[in-house]
Protein backbone atom coordinates (compact mmCIF):
# COMPACT_ATOMS: atom_id res chain seq x y z
CA UNK A 1 0.00 0.00 0.00
CA UNK A 2 1.26 3.66 -0.62
CA UNK A 3 2.13 5.92 2.03
CA UNK A 4 -0.44 8.21 3.07
CA UNK A 5 -0.23 11.86 3.29
CA UNK A 6 -2.39 14.07 5.10
CA UNK A 7 -3.17 17.57 3.71
CA UNK A 8 -5.56 20.28 5.17
CA UNK A 9 -7.31 22.65 2.39
CA UNK A 10 -6.53 20.47 -0.52
CA UNK A 11 -9.67 21.60 -2.12
CA UNK A 12 -8.41 24.73 -4.28
CA UNK A 13 -5.22 26.48 -4.33
CA UNK A 14 -1.85 25.45 -3.22
CA UNK A 15 -3.17 22.77 -1.37
CA UNK A 16 -5.15 21.46 -4.37
CA UNK A 17 -1.98 21.21 -6.21
CA UNK A 18 -0.05 19.51 -3.77
CA UNK A 19 -2.88 16.90 -3.40
CA UNK A 20 -2.67 16.37 -7.26
CA UNK A 21 1.21 15.99 -7.43
CA UNK A 22 0.97 13.72 -4.26
CA UNK A 23 -1.15 11.67 -6.65
CA UNK A 24 1.04 11.45 -9.38
CA UNK A 25 3.60 10.21 -6.78
CA UNK A 26 2.08 7.45 -6.11
CA UNK A 27 1.10 8.70 -2.42
CA UNK A 28 -2.12 7.85 -1.18
CA UNK A 29 -3.99 11.55 0.48
CA UNK A 30 -6.62 11.97 2.99
CA UNK A 31 -7.65 15.46 2.64
CA UNK A 32 -9.89 17.81 4.42
CA UNK A 33 -11.84 21.27 3.79
CA UNK A 34 -14.87 23.37 4.35
CA UNK A 35 -16.47 21.84 1.04
CA UNK A 36 -15.38 20.34 -1.49
CA UNK A 37 -14.69 22.54 -4.22
CA UNK A 38 -14.68 22.47 -8.00
CA UNK A 39 -11.70 20.12 -9.07
CA UNK A 40 -11.48 17.49 -6.05
CA UNK A 41 -14.78 15.13 -7.10
CA UNK A 42 -12.92 14.28 -10.68
CA UNK A 43 -9.67 13.59 -8.75
CA UNK A 44 -11.40 11.50 -6.81
CA UNK A 45 -12.80 9.47 -9.54
CA UNK A 46 -9.98 9.02 -11.04
CA UNK A 47 -7.73 8.03 -8.09
CA UNK A 48 -10.74 6.30 -5.89
CA UNK A 49 -8.53 3.99 -4.00
CA UNK A 50 -6.26 7.01 -2.98
CA UNK A 51 -7.87 9.88 -2.38
CA UNK A 52 -10.09 10.32 1.01
CA UNK A 53 -11.75 13.71 1.16
CA UNK A 54 -13.93 14.53 4.02
CA UNK A 55 -15.30 17.95 5.70
CA UNK A 56 -13.37 19.79 7.79
CA UNK A 57 -13.20 22.77 9.75
CA UNK A 58 -9.65 23.13 10.94
CA UNK A 59 -10.27 25.71 13.29
CA UNK A 60 -12.49 23.00 15.42
CA UNK A 61 -10.43 20.60 17.30
CA UNK A 62 -13.21 17.66 17.16
CA UNK A 63 -14.03 18.43 13.26
CA UNK A 64 -10.16 17.84 12.48
CA UNK A 65 -10.16 14.51 15.12
CA UNK A 66 -13.23 13.15 13.43
CA UNK A 67 -11.00 13.84 10.12
CA UNK A 68 -7.88 12.47 10.82
CA UNK A 69 -9.68 9.49 12.53
CA UNK A 70 -11.25 8.75 9.14
CA UNK A 71 -8.80 8.85 7.07
CA UNK A 72 -6.73 6.30 10.01
CA UNK A 73 -9.51 3.82 9.48
CA UNK A 74 -9.54 3.99 5.32
CA UNK A 75 -5.49 3.67 4.77
CA UNK A 76 -3.84 3.39 8.47
CA UNK A 77 -0.98 5.50 10.12
CA UNK A 78 0.08 8.60 8.30
CA UNK A 79 3.42 8.81 6.51
CA UNK A 80 3.14 12.08 6.27
CA UNK A 81 1.17 15.61 7.37
CA UNK A 82 1.32 18.84 5.17
CA UNK A 83 -0.10 21.53 7.32
CA UNK A 84 -1.79 23.33 4.64
CA UNK A 85 -5.23 24.65 5.68
CA UNK A 86 -4.93 28.83 6.36
CA UNK A 87 -7.27 31.81 5.81
CA UNK A 88 -6.06 35.01 5.25
CA UNK A 89 -7.71 38.18 7.20
CA UNK A 90 -6.51 42.52 6.11
CA UNK A 91 -6.84 44.82 8.12
CA UNK A 92 -4.73 47.36 10.17
CA UNK A 93 -4.56 45.77 13.87
CA UNK A 94 -5.94 48.51 15.70
CA UNK A 95 -9.30 48.28 13.57
CA UNK A 96 -9.34 44.65 12.61
CA UNK A 97 -12.43 42.67 14.47
CA UNK A 98 -10.79 40.49 17.52
CA UNK A 99 -13.26 37.74 16.55
CA UNK A 100 -11.37 38.16 12.55
CA UNK A 101 -7.98 37.88 15.23
CA UNK A 102 -9.35 34.79 16.96
CA UNK A 103 -10.61 33.26 13.79
CA UNK A 104 -6.67 33.43 12.04
CA UNK A 105 -5.45 31.98 15.47
CA UNK A 106 -7.72 29.40 15.78
CA UNK A 107 -7.65 28.40 12.02
CA UNK A 108 -3.43 29.09 11.03
CA UNK A 109 -2.29 28.63 14.52
CA UNK A 110 -4.38 26.35 17.02
CA UNK A 111 -5.59 23.99 14.20
CA UNK A 112 -2.35 22.86 12.76
CA UNK A 113 -0.86 22.41 16.37
CA UNK A 114 -3.69 20.26 17.09
CA UNK A 115 -3.57 18.20 13.55
CA UNK A 116 -0.06 17.97 13.90
CA UNK A 117 -0.94 16.30 17.76
CA UNK A 118 -3.23 13.90 16.13
CA UNK A 119 -1.09 12.76 13.46
CA UNK A 120 1.68 12.50 15.95
CA UNK A 121 0.27 9.98 18.22
CA UNK A 122 -0.27 7.97 14.69
CA UNK A 123 3.05 8.06 13.74
CA UNK A 124 4.67 7.53 17.79
CA UNK A 125 2.60 4.36 17.19
CA UNK A 126 4.34 2.43 14.60
CA UNK A 127 8.50 2.54 14.26
CA UNK A 128 9.41 4.18 10.64
CA UNK A 129 9.55 7.70 11.30
CA UNK A 130 7.21 10.50 9.30
CA UNK A 131 7.28 13.63 8.00
CA UNK A 132 5.32 16.89 9.05
CA UNK A 133 5.69 19.82 6.57
CA UNK A 134 4.06 23.35 8.48
CA UNK A 135 3.15 25.71 5.20
CA UNK A 136 4.25 28.84 6.78
CA UNK A 137 4.79 31.97 4.88
CA UNK A 138 7.42 34.63 4.44
CA UNK A 139 5.24 37.24 5.94
CA UNK A 140 5.54 35.74 9.12
CA UNK A 141 9.20 36.16 8.05
CA UNK A 142 9.41 39.73 6.86
CA UNK A 143 5.76 41.19 8.02
CA UNK A 144 3.60 43.00 5.48
CA UNK A 145 1.11 46.36 6.41
CA UNK A 146 -2.56 44.60 7.14
CA UNK A 147 -1.39 41.42 8.26
CA UNK A 148 0.21 41.48 11.60
CA UNK A 149 -2.42 38.79 12.73
CA UNK A 150 -1.81 36.49 10.40
CA UNK A 151 2.05 37.48 10.51
CA UNK A 152 2.10 36.21 13.75
CA UNK A 153 0.36 32.86 13.08
CA UNK A 154 2.99 31.95 10.41
CA UNK A 155 5.59 32.78 12.38
CA UNK A 156 4.19 30.66 14.86
CA UNK A 157 3.82 27.62 12.43
CA UNK A 158 8.12 28.13 12.34
CA UNK A 159 8.38 28.08 16.08
CA UNK A 160 5.61 25.31 16.19
CA UNK A 161 8.20 23.70 13.48
CA UNK A 162 11.60 24.41 15.34
CA UNK A 163 10.31 23.12 18.73
CA UNK A 164 8.32 19.92 17.22
CA UNK A 165 11.99 19.23 15.10
CA UNK A 166 13.80 18.67 18.41
CA UNK A 167 11.23 16.61 20.27
CA UNK A 168 10.29 13.58 17.47
CA UNK A 169 13.64 13.84 16.15
CA UNK A 170 14.93 10.64 18.02
CA UNK A 171 12.28 8.82 16.01
CA UNK A 172 12.81 9.58 12.53
CA UNK A 173 10.32 12.04 11.96
CA UNK A 174 11.17 15.25 10.72
CA UNK A 175 9.08 18.81 11.18
CA UNK A 176 9.99 21.32 8.55
CA UNK A 177 8.36 24.45 7.40
CA UNK A 178 7.84 25.54 3.52
CA UNK A 179 7.31 29.53 3.57
CA UNK A 180 6.00 30.61 0.22
CA UNK A 181 6.30 33.92 -0.73
CA UNK A 182 3.82 35.78 -2.51
CA UNK A 183 1.82 33.56 -4.73
CA UNK A 184 -0.63 34.23 -7.75
CA UNK A 185 -3.38 32.24 -5.67
CA UNK A 186 -6.93 33.04 -4.46
CA UNK A 187 -5.49 34.01 -1.01
CA UNK A 188 -3.91 37.27 -3.04
CA UNK A 189 -6.51 37.98 -4.65
CA UNK A 190 -6.68 40.85 -2.46
CA UNK A 191 -3.64 42.87 -3.48
CA UNK A 192 -3.99 45.52 -5.34
CA UNK A 193 -2.59 46.53 -8.61
CA UNK A 194 -0.35 48.61 -7.22
CA UNK A 195 1.01 46.02 -4.53
CA UNK A 196 1.11 43.23 -7.13
CA UNK A 197 3.39 45.86 -8.78
CA UNK A 198 5.29 46.44 -6.21
CA UNK A 199 6.20 42.87 -5.12
CA UNK A 200 7.08 41.83 -8.47
CA UNK A 201 9.44 44.48 -8.63
CA UNK A 202 11.09 43.75 -5.67
CA UNK A 203 11.40 39.85 -6.47
CA UNK A 204 14.64 39.22 -8.02
CA UNK A 205 13.23 36.52 -10.24
CA UNK A 206 10.42 39.35 -11.82
CA UNK A 207 7.14 37.57 -10.74
CA UNK A 208 4.57 36.30 -8.48
CA UNK A 209 5.13 32.64 -7.51
CA UNK A 210 2.38 29.63 -8.29
CA UNK A 211 1.69 26.58 -6.64
CA UNK A 212 3.77 24.72 -9.16
CA UNK A 213 6.88 26.74 -8.02
CA UNK A 214 6.03 25.41 -4.24
CA UNK A 215 5.09 21.55 -4.56
CA UNK A 216 8.12 20.06 -6.01
CA UNK A 217 9.19 21.05 -2.34
CA UNK A 218 7.33 20.18 -0.37
CA UNK A 219 7.47 16.23 -3.02
CA UNK A 220 10.95 16.44 -1.91
CA UNK A 221 11.17 17.17 1.98
CA UNK A 222 8.20 14.48 2.11
CA UNK A 223 10.54 11.95 -0.05
CA UNK A 224 13.80 9.43 1.59
CA UNK A 225 15.99 12.18 0.34
CA UNK A 226 14.90 14.78 2.78
CA UNK A 227 15.46 12.09 5.75
CA UNK A 228 18.36 14.32 7.42
CA UNK A 229 16.99 17.60 7.12
CA UNK A 230 14.36 18.86 9.84
CA UNK A 231 14.10 22.18 11.91
CA UNK A 232 14.14 24.02 8.93
CA UNK A 233 12.31 26.91 6.95
CA UNK A 234 12.83 26.57 3.30
CA UNK A 235 11.59 29.83 1.44
CA UNK A 236 10.08 29.84 -1.90
CA UNK A 237 9.64 33.75 -3.36
CA UNK A 238 11.35 34.24 -6.04
CA UNK A 239 14.34 35.79 -3.98
CA UNK A 240 12.36 39.18 -2.62
CA UNK A 241 13.57 38.33 0.93
CA UNK A 242 17.10 37.78 -0.06
CA UNK B 1 -12.74 -0.25 36.63
CA UNK B 2 -9.87 -1.55 34.89
CA UNK B 3 -7.53 -3.80 37.48
CA UNK B 4 -4.32 -2.52 38.70
CA UNK B 5 -2.24 -5.93 38.29
CA UNK B 6 -3.57 -6.71 34.85
CA UNK B 7 -2.68 -2.68 33.64
CA UNK B 8 0.52 -2.83 35.26
CA UNK B 9 0.96 -6.22 33.02
CA UNK B 10 0.02 -3.99 29.73
CA UNK B 11 2.26 -1.23 31.18
CA UNK B 12 5.03 -4.07 31.10
CA UNK B 13 4.53 -5.28 27.53
CA UNK B 14 4.37 -2.09 25.86
CA UNK B 15 7.24 -0.81 27.26
CA UNK B 16 8.85 -3.93 26.41
CA UNK B 17 7.44 -3.02 23.00
CA UNK B 18 9.14 0.26 22.87
CA UNK B 19 12.62 -0.27 24.23
CA UNK B 20 12.83 -3.24 21.58
CA UNK B 21 11.73 -1.01 18.81
CA UNK B 22 14.28 1.46 20.10
CA UNK B 23 16.72 -1.67 19.65
CA UNK B 24 17.03 -1.50 23.46
CA UNK B 25 17.80 -4.55 25.61
CA UNK B 26 14.89 -6.05 27.77
CA UNK B 27 14.71 -4.71 31.00
CA UNK B 28 12.08 -5.96 33.71
CA UNK B 29 9.45 -3.52 34.43
CA UNK B 30 7.66 -4.05 38.20
CA UNK B 31 5.73 -1.79 40.20
CA UNK B 32 8.55 -0.03 41.34
CA UNK B 33 10.03 0.69 38.40
CA UNK B 34 10.40 4.62 37.74
CA UNK B 35 10.44 5.46 33.96
CA UNK B 36 12.12 8.78 33.40
CA UNK B 37 14.72 8.59 36.51
CA UNK B 38 15.37 4.86 36.85
CA UNK B 39 17.82 2.59 34.90
CA UNK B 40 15.47 2.34 32.42
CA UNK B 41 16.55 3.55 29.03
CA UNK B 42 13.09 5.63 28.92
CA UNK B 43 13.01 9.00 27.84
CA UNK B 44 10.13 12.04 27.36
CA UNK B 45 9.45 10.67 24.38
CA UNK B 46 9.15 7.13 24.91
CA UNK B 47 6.25 7.52 27.31
CA UNK B 48 4.06 10.33 25.38
CA UNK B 49 4.48 6.57 23.11
CA UNK B 50 3.68 4.52 25.95
CA UNK B 51 0.56 6.53 26.78
CA UNK B 52 -0.68 6.75 23.46
CA UNK B 53 -0.91 2.96 22.79
CA UNK B 54 -2.15 2.68 26.19
CA UNK B 55 -5.13 4.82 25.54
CA UNK B 56 -5.37 3.02 22.12
CA UNK B 57 -5.97 -0.33 24.04
CA UNK B 58 -7.71 0.61 26.99
CA UNK B 59 -9.77 3.46 25.44
CA UNK B 60 -9.11 5.40 28.86
CA UNK B 61 -7.34 9.02 28.98
CA UNK B 62 -6.35 9.54 32.36
CA UNK B 63 -4.49 12.70 31.50
CA UNK B 64 -7.92 14.35 29.65
CA UNK B 65 -8.53 17.16 32.08
CA UNK B 66 -4.80 18.03 32.60
CA UNK B 67 -1.10 16.11 33.37
CA UNK B 68 -1.46 14.17 36.79
CA UNK B 69 1.81 13.23 38.61
CA UNK B 70 3.10 10.14 38.39
CA UNK B 71 6.92 8.43 38.79
CA UNK B 72 6.64 4.08 38.83
CA UNK B 73 4.82 1.77 37.06
CA UNK B 74 1.94 1.69 39.78
CA UNK B 75 1.16 4.67 40.09
CA UNK B 76 0.96 4.85 36.02
CA UNK B 77 -1.52 1.46 36.29
CA UNK B 78 -3.32 3.05 39.28
CA UNK B 79 -4.50 6.28 37.23
CA UNK B 80 -5.64 4.13 34.37
CA UNK B 81 -7.48 1.11 37.05
CA UNK B 82 -9.41 4.80 38.15
CA UNK B 83 -10.35 6.27 34.89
Amino acid sequence: MSRLIIVTGGSRGLGLAITRALLEAGYSVATCSRSQGEALPAMMEACPDRLFWQEADIGNAASSQAFIDAAVRRFGAPWGLVNNAGIAREGILATLPLVEVDLLIQTNLSGAIQVARAVLRHMLSRPGGGRIINISSIIGQRGYTGLAAYAATKAGLDGLTRALAREVGRRQITVNSVAPGYLDTEMSGTLSGGQRDQIVRRTPLGRLGTADDVVPSILFLLGDGARFITGQTLTIDGGITC
Amino acid sequence: MTDTHAMLDLIARETARILSEKGEAAAAVTADTAFLEGPLPFDSLDLATLIVALEELTGKDPFRQGFRQFNTAAELAALYAAA
